[in-house]
């Protein structure tokens, strides 16, 4: 039976059955006994991997953004496409509701998350403490789940065999660079676990108070 | 023995940062989000938002979703007439990942968090396991929907050869992207703690 006002304990979230998650070590996960929810996984190189894989995101996001998405030929015409064209085209098509929200999914919040969690991460990797740093993380966490980068790249592909028997498609470098991106977001994603994450912040506030 | 949980020593736990606090604050001491033992008016809003979700799914079915311009011909098509037409030229699994993303899973989302509505206003509570798990599941697949906006979207920009051929976006696409955030939101307010609660209430 966990004991009281032990901070090692933490609640499922699915079910609320209270589990003591201190005794985990590296690379040990938890989940819940009676619904089956994850709990937390512990991983000493957590911020490390979190850094290597939000910096290499950003790079290839940045190439994402910077050459040809998609070009398309037919009868000696050709139309070329970057990445922030998919939400500027339905913009000029007169839905800006319907831009903005796909800007939001694919690019805009994607790319706040990763900006997030290089800097939070970096700064927790230092044991450093700022007062910004927990609204911040409060907004990333919100954000998490307003990303659908991996949706995207399926939306992509489908719209490539679409019409892939109108005209001749062409694939650029930036297809490969978002390609690339969705990976190390997932990659970054994935190596995030939020009762760890928030633990540390907490121990990181208590040790800058204590100074 | 009643479950060790946290509701039942007035712990809450904090749905964004996971940190147990007396259900008295109010406010998570640590990350600053509002605290509750359970989710507040759950079923009130999930409800709500169910409603709203179906009545979107009207239009975003009766509507065109996307409009091809072929030298000043324009035909539009919805989602099920885009299926059909893809099934048409034999492009199988591309139909088979649009009828699941735009049809099945926004549907079967739907119909689900309205069932699980139902078992928690009935207060039966037996297999709180398996509604949990039913939960989660329809909780992760709601974002796959937004596929065909993303298709519709791409394809506006990508195929825009002045004259001879334009893509453009239907009315279908404004109310499909509202269904697709509704009941990603609805999914939120949804507490399936309450089964538990339920399920311990009725072995008391």
């Amino acid at each position: 039976m966990p004991s009281e006002n032990d901070a090692n304990l933490v609640a499922c979230p699915s079910c609320d059955l209270l589990y003591n998650v201190g005794g985990l070590r590296d690379g040990e996960r938890a989940d819940c006994a009676r619904c089956g929810d994850f709990l937390t996984r512990v991983r000493n190189d957590s911020l490390e991997r979190v850094q290597v894989f939000s910096v290499t995101g950003l790079v290839c996001l940045a190439i994402a953004c910077s050459f040809p998405f998609l070009s398309f030929k037919s009868k000696g015409l050709e139309s070329v496409m970057t990445l922030p064209q998919t939400a500027g085209g339905i913009w000029d098509a007169g839905m800006p509701e319907i831009a903005l929200v796909v800007a939001s999914f694919m690019l805009i919040i994607p790319a706040g998350v990763m900006v997030l969690l290089l800097a939070l991460s970096s700064c927790m990797a230092q044991a450093r403490y700022f007062q910004w740093m927990k609204p911040l993380s409060r907004l990333l966490f919100r954000l998490q789940s307003w990303a659908m980068v991996d949706v995207f790249v399926i939306g992509v592909l489908v719209s490539l065999t679409k019409i892939a028997g109108m005209a001749t498609v062409v694939i650029g470098i930036s297809f490969w660079g978002y390609g690339a991106f969705a990976v190390f977001f997932v990659l970054a994603m994935s190596s995030l676990d939020t009762l760890q994450y928030w633990n540390q912040l907490e121990r990181l506030h208590e040790a800058s108070n204590a100074r | 023995m009643p479950a060790d949980t946290a509701a039942s020593r007035n712990l809450a736990s904090c749905h964004l940062c996971r940190k147990l606090a007396d259900a008295s604050l109010h406010q998570c001491p640590r990350c600053g989000e509002a605290l509750h033992l359970r989710k507040s008016n759950n079923l009130q809003r999930t409800l709500a938002l169910l409603v709203t979700a179906s009545l979107l799914y009207i239009p975003a079915n009766m509507l065109p979703m996307m409009a091809y311009d072929t030298l000043g011909n324009s035909s539009g098509s919805t989602i099920l007439g885009g299926v059909i037409e893809l099934l048409d030229y034999g492009d199988v699994p591309v139909a088979l990942v649009i009828f699941i993303a735009s049809i099945i899973v926004p549907v079967g989302k739907i119909i689900a968090m309205y069932y699980l509505c139902w078992c928690i206003s009935k207060g039966r509570a037996v297999s709180a396991r398996q509604r949990t798990v039913m939960y989660r599941i329809t909780e992760q697949i709601g974002k796959w929907s937004m596929i065909d906006v993303f298709v519709v979207s791409i394809l506006v920009a990508l195929v825009h050869l002045n004259g001879l051929l334009v893509i453009l976006p239907g009315t279908a696409a404004i109310a499909f992207c509202g269904v697709v955030i509704v009941t990603i939101i609805a999914a939120e307010s949804f507490d399936p703690r309450v089964f538990w609660d339920q399920q311990e209430q009725s072995n008391e």
